[in-house]
């Protein structure tokens, strides 16, 4: 009777939590939400509250200019219709607003565009179809004059979804461009 | 049930030199067997756990009726249990602790009363590897049984399975997901493929920097390396089988396009220069590869061979077919057969033969995507998502039976075996 050993057919099998060095900042995320998990199931203390005279209150007068999560928040989500990667006109209005604030408040900040799909289908055509979505807005945003230098992309495919329903609205939402700006 | 296998096709069928061409045979004619459980260690639940992993991996053979019944049997016994005796296969197996607390198995196969084979296996935490060794008295009692190898199921899984948006993990579990362990946990990372046959080896894309880069990792001495970046898109999509020669799909300035990239030359090369989408690039063989283009205006299947630019169309059915794999003749491709924005879309597989003129379909609900044929060609694993749930499934060609091993939770993103 022949004898086999097994172990090694997995032993050899190692785990990197968060090896890469990006994924550092996700794991810190990660143990933030885990925190936040523990918490709610303990009872919630009261909110301190500190009561703060208007004589103490001083404004910073020297920030005029917006913080770049300030910009941020005011660039649009550029949406496409089912399976299309062409821009509609109602999109053009938001990608020239998206211009103006790119030439001017985010003037000293890189743009990463975030293309993203509805869910049907993880493979590789649908990340190429959330990429040609961004190199859409990416080629307007040139043309108006923005240096392409400053603009990076990245599809996420189906995996970046801001709505998880099973509707058609909740799949119209997630076939969109997201404007990130980066240092 | 915990290690639930899900027979969603249950006809049986065999085929002769053509798997697109379905003959169809009873089930009835198929063999019975019967399994006895003869350990003397271990409580009653390991027990039944390891019974049910046996039963699965005996059905996913597809050589037998296998009965599910759960009955305690004695090891050295020269007689079937009475309620086995009309079984035409008997397998007994006796599970034993050793001193140093591993799992130990010895397994006898009984026809007509005589042992035909016998074998002992053991692995060192019964817990984490049992599953190995049912898969491998599986694998035994095939080979035993003189039919084509299942060597896939001593293969490990590699996914990547997306827990929250923009946050994934990357998995290797055994083939039926009962094994499972994170190997890259934290940010962003997809796509992941073996880098070598010995699978000791793989490559995943990371999104979680400010450019999509692909990433290698040494399984035996735990490092990591960035092999190369691009902007937009960076899958590693295929390996060739000596693992020297990578199928990547990039997009510099925004256009995805299919490159090889020679590891021992360091050499990176544009092999489709269409202004459209051209990925999911899988080797036909070491001098071709298969993949998919909207050159026509849709997606769908194309061929070409390395250093030509002439493209071969392949499929000529359907209006968005929009990933596929290839061995030898045959192609597996994902088609979509609903097209609306409006309602829940339906994604079945197709296989073709480019030599003959028939498409069988090979799955019938749901969204089928990610077919990958095995490296013999015997099978192909895809994924399924279905009412919320992700597996993992196999399709056994030869037999025309199909598998399911769904994930306990989220969502399967994309894999490799």
């Amino acid at each position: 009777m022949k004898s086999i050993v097994l172990s090694g057919v997995v032993a050899a099998l190692l785990v990197f939590t968060g090896c890469s060095k990006d994924p550092a900042v996700d794991q810190k995320a990660d143990a933030a939400q885990d925190v936040a998990q523990e918490q709610a199931a303990q009872e919630v203390a009261p909110v301190a509250t500190e009561t703060v005279s208007t004589e103490d209150s001083v404004v910073n007068s020297d920030s005029n200019s917006m913080s770049m999560s300030d910009v941020e928040s005011q660039l649009p989500t550029i949406y496409f219709g089912f399976d299309k990667f062409s821009i509609d006109p109602e999109m053009q209005e938001k990608i020239d607003m998206a211009v103006a604030l790119g030439n001017k408040e985010a003037a000293s900040y890189s743009v990463k565009l975030e293309g993203n799909c509805d869910e049907w289908g993880s493979d590789e055509y649908n990340f190429a179809l959330g990429l040609k979505r961004a190199n859409s807005v990416k080629k307007a945003m040139v043309a108006q004059g923005v240096d392409a230098s400053r603009i990076a992309m990245v599809s996420y495919g189906e995996s970046n979804p801001v709505c998880t329903d099973k509707t058609q609205e909740c799949w119209a939402k997630n076939r969109r461009v997201d404007f990130k700006l980066l240092p | 049930m915990k290690y639930i296998l899900l027979i969603m096709l249950s006809w049986s069928i065999t085929f002769a030199s053509d798997a697109t061409i379905e003959v169809i045979k009873k089930a009835e004619t198929l063999p019975s067997l019967a399994i006895e459980d003869a350990s003397i260690n271990y409580d009653d639940t390991f027990k039944l756990r390891f019974f049910k992993m046996l039963v699965a991996d005996m059905n996913v053979l597809s050589l037998f009726n296998v009965d599910r019944h759960h009955r305690i049997a004695h090891f050295n016994d020269v007689d079937v249990l009475v309620e086995n005796k009309d079984a035409e296969y008997v397998l007994r197996y006796m599970m034993s602790q050793d001193d140093d607390e591993s799992l130990r198995v010895s397994v006898k196969l009984i026809n007509a009363n005589e042992v035909i084979f016998s074998k002992n296996y053991k692995v060192s935490k019964k817990d984490s590897y049992y599953m190995f060794i049912s898969h491998a008295i599986a694998y035994d009692i095939n080979d035993y049984m003189g039919e084509p190898s299942v060597a896939w199921m001593k293969r490990k899984v590699i996914f990547s399975r997306v827990v929250a948006p923009r946050k994934s993990e990357i998995v290797i579990a055994d083939y039926t997901l009962t094994y499972q362990q994170a190997v890259i946990q934290g940010g962003f990372n997809l796509f992941p493929k073996w880098a070598n046959k010995a699978q000791n080896a793989f490559y995943y894309s990371s999104l979680s920097g400010k450019v999509p880069t692909l990433k290698y990792v040494d399984l035996k001495t735990g490092t990591v390396q960035s092999v190369m970046s691009s902007d937009g898109m960076m899958i590693c999509s295929d390996v060739s089988d000596d693992g020297n020669l990578l199928l990547l799909t990039m997009a510099k300035n925004g256009q995805p396009d299919i490159y090889t990239y020679d590891k021992k030359r360091n050499r990176l090369k544009r092999e489709t220069t269409y202004s459209g989408i051209d990925v999911n690039a899988q080797f036909r063989d070491r001098d071709s590869f298969v993949f998919i283009s909207n050159r026509l205006g849709y997606p769908n299947v194309f061929a070409k061979k390395l250093g030509s630019d002439e493209v071969e169309q392949l499929v000529y059915y359907g209006r968005s077919n929009s990933a596929c794999s290839a061995h030898g003749e045959y192609v597996v491709y994902k088609a979509r057969e609903t097209s609306n924005a409006f309602s829940k879309n339906t994604f079945n597989l197709h296989l073709i033969s480019t030599k003959t003129d028939f498409i069988r379909r090979l799955t019938a609900t749901g969204v089928n995507e990610f077919p990958r044929f095995s490296k013999d060609g015997d099978a192909i694993i895809f994924i399924k998502n279905y009412k919320n749930q992700s597996s993992i499934g196999i399709i056994r060609l030869n037999h025309n039976k199909n598998y399911l091993f769904p994930l306990k939770f989220g969502r399967v993103q994309s894999m490799d075996w």
